[in-house]
């Protein structure tokens, strides 16, 4: 529509110009300048455009320029010619400009699909690296115990057998994520909300964690009074499960991990401030893409989907996902989640 | 001797059921699936039955409701990750406990243990040992560090309501049925609240408890002191 408009406008503007030009140039030159309109429109939109602004330059030129003036008849057959080649002239470069913008399209599309190719294949090689090795140690452990099971003594199957299974347990921990990561990702996540509270959720994710918490000193700010949330429990008590196993992987043992909540205006901020090496200027946002990695170490260990999935589960809440450095060193990650109006509660006597 | 039926599809799981269950005295009835597991309940009368919700003909939920017409016997269902709504109508069709695919040994033979306990025994006028605190259903007293607690008449009722499934997942809809009436089976937010209170004056730690338990997104578990001594065992 856009390109119709355009070709009215430049028939319209060259008749002007001619009008300007008659009396001083020859007709053949302001032919010249309706061919300049009819070639930029149809270099600019497609076809159509291009054959509106020839045949309205042409029916300008005829009535206005072309002898007899006012009448669509022509003197000289010459300006037949005129017109026949300003049609084809529109007609051909309409036709390559659409095929130089197909071109370009495809060009762009094929960079694009090449940039996911890579992505692709980058995250390809570092699942199948995660996986592989609990994979590698289950199956020769295993195959230990199968093959050469009589020749081993009690303690030596006892920990082969205990090999499989912690190596088991972790990799049913990736696979998990990854597939948590995929189905938040296709957006096949329908929350199932109801009123939870934060303290009792952080409550279920430290009891999960009890294992890999057992080096560190968790400290917890989780006051009296803090509203209910509107939340799906499961999903938030996984964010936070992973914002501490974030904190418990990445910190030197003994240090302190440091679990708060308050109240922000019309929000709930839950934070997890660790006192480790702390994030790189500018990590803050990279942290939380997928399959990264901090900066500073080698890989201690999980998918590197951790604070990916914990954001993905917030921003689906209406809430946001963060992480600060602190100035006296070390990292927060928090979160917030949009406070609702609070439910009424029964009255009953006090105890 | 007691007999254990086994609902599962895959074989692999059934094998290692099996030596498991076998291991620890049991004698195991394995069904591949929901229809035969619905005969052999009949057949073989067993005293627990583990089933798994996704079977091959039909949903292990439906296989929950045919047994819970016409037995008490216990039932814990295996389920996959994330899929609460899943283990709720379990329970709700009349399952009493779940546990999660992959699980431990161990960590079944507790549940398994606690369920068989609930079984023999009946709950009623029961003293429960929650570390420090001592709470008497039947007479309606608490105490902690020999000092007395007061409850409230709705934090009695909760305490007793989770009891009656001792060691075993309640969900949110049975219990705001069970102490505040079946027509407000949606007010979650009442638990919240309670739970927190009972929490604050009975275990040490509220927001890490050791006794009232939660089940995120499905319900509560009350665990008293002796079943806490088991299941440490049975690791």
């Amino acid at each position: 529509m856009k390109g119709y408009l355009w070709a009215a406008g430049a028939a319209a503007a060259c008749t002007l110009a001619g009008i300007g030009m008659r009396p001083r140039f020859e007709l053949v030159n302001i032919a010249m300048v309706y061919l300049l309109a009819v070639v930029l429109v149809a270099q600019r939109y497609s076809r159509g455009p291009a054959v509106l602004a020839t045949v309205l330059s042409v029916a300008a030129f005829d009535l206005l320029f072309v002898p007899p003036q006012g009448t669509f008849s022509v003197e000289d057959m010459q300006y037949l010619v005129t017109f026949a080649i300003m049609l084809a002239v529109g007609l051909v470069i309409s036709r390559l400009a659409e095929n130089v913008r197909a071109q370009a399209d495809t060009q762009a599309r094929l960079a694009a699909d090449a940039q996911t190719e890579r992505v692709r294949s980058t995250l390809l090689a570092s699942i199948s690296h995660d996986l592989r090795t609990p994979l590698a140690v289950m199956c020769g452990a295993s195959s230990s115990l199968a093959e050469r099971g009589e020749q081993l003594s009690p303690q030596e199957r006892q920990a082969l057998a205990r090999s499989v299974y912690e190596q088991a347990r972790e990799m049913s921990d990736r696979v998990a994520k990854l597939l948590q990561m995929t189905r938040l990702e296709a957006g096949g996540i329908r929350l199932d909300r109801d009123w939870g509270s934060i303290a009792e959720i952080a409550g279920t994710s430290l009891s999960r964690l009890r294992e890999r918490l057992t080096r560190h000193r968790v400290v917890l700010e989780l006051p009296d009074g803090l509203p209910l949330v509107r939340v799906d429990a499961p999903l938030i008590d996984q964010a936070l499960t992973n914002l501490l196993e974030n904190a418990a992987i990445h910190t030197p043992p003994d240090t302190v991990i440091r679990l708060r909540a308050w109240r922000a205006g019309q929000e709930l901020v839950v934070s997890v401030e660790d006192y480790g090496q702390g994030l790189a200027a500018g990590d803050e946002e990279r942290v939380f893409a997928k399959f990264e990695h901090g900066a500073a170490e080698g890989r201690p260990g999980g998918v590197g989907l951790g604070l990916a999935i914990a954001r993905a589960i917030i921003v689906l809440h209406g809430g946001r996902a963060w992480a600060e450095r602190l100035p006296i060193g070390g990292s927060a990650f928090r979160f917030s989640l949009p406070i609702e109006a609070q439910p009424p509660m029964p009255a009953e006597a006090p105890a | 001797m007691t007999t254990i039926l086994v609902v599962e599809d895959e074989p692999d799981i059934r094998r290692f059921l099996r030596s498991s269950l076998a291991a620890e005295g049991f004698r195991v009835i394995e069904s591949p699936t929901a229809e035969r597991g619905a005969i052999d309940a009949g057949t073989h009368r067993p005293d627990l039955a583990i089933v798994d919700l996704a079977l091959p003909d039909y949903d292990g939920r439906e296989l929950i409701r045919q047994i819970r017409g016409w037995s008490s016997m216990p039932i814990i269902v295996l389920s996959a990750r994330h899929q609460e709504q899943m283990k709720i109508d379990a329970l709700d069709a009349g399952a009493d406990d779940y546990i999660t695919k992959p699980f431990g040994v161990g960590e079944l033979l507790a549940r398994l243990r606690v369920a068989l306990r609930h079984a023999a025994r009946s709950p009623v006028g029961q003293i429960l040992k929650l570390g420090r605190a001592v709470v008497d259903l039947a007479r309606r007293r608490a105490v902690r560090d020999d000092a007395e607690v007061r409850l409230t008449p709705i934090e009695f009722r909760l305490l007793a309501a989770l009891a009656r499934h001792l060691g075993m997942v309640v969900t949110h809809r049975q219990l705001l049925s069970e102490v505040w009436g079946p027509s407000h089976v949606g007010q979650t937010h009442y638990l919240r609240i309670y739970l927190k209170q009972l929490r604050d004056k009975l275990e040490e730690d509220p927001v890490q408890p050791r006794y009232l338990l939660t089940e995120t997104g499905v319900g509560y578990r009350l665990v008293a002191d002796d079943d806490q001594v088991n299941a440490m065992r049975d690791r």
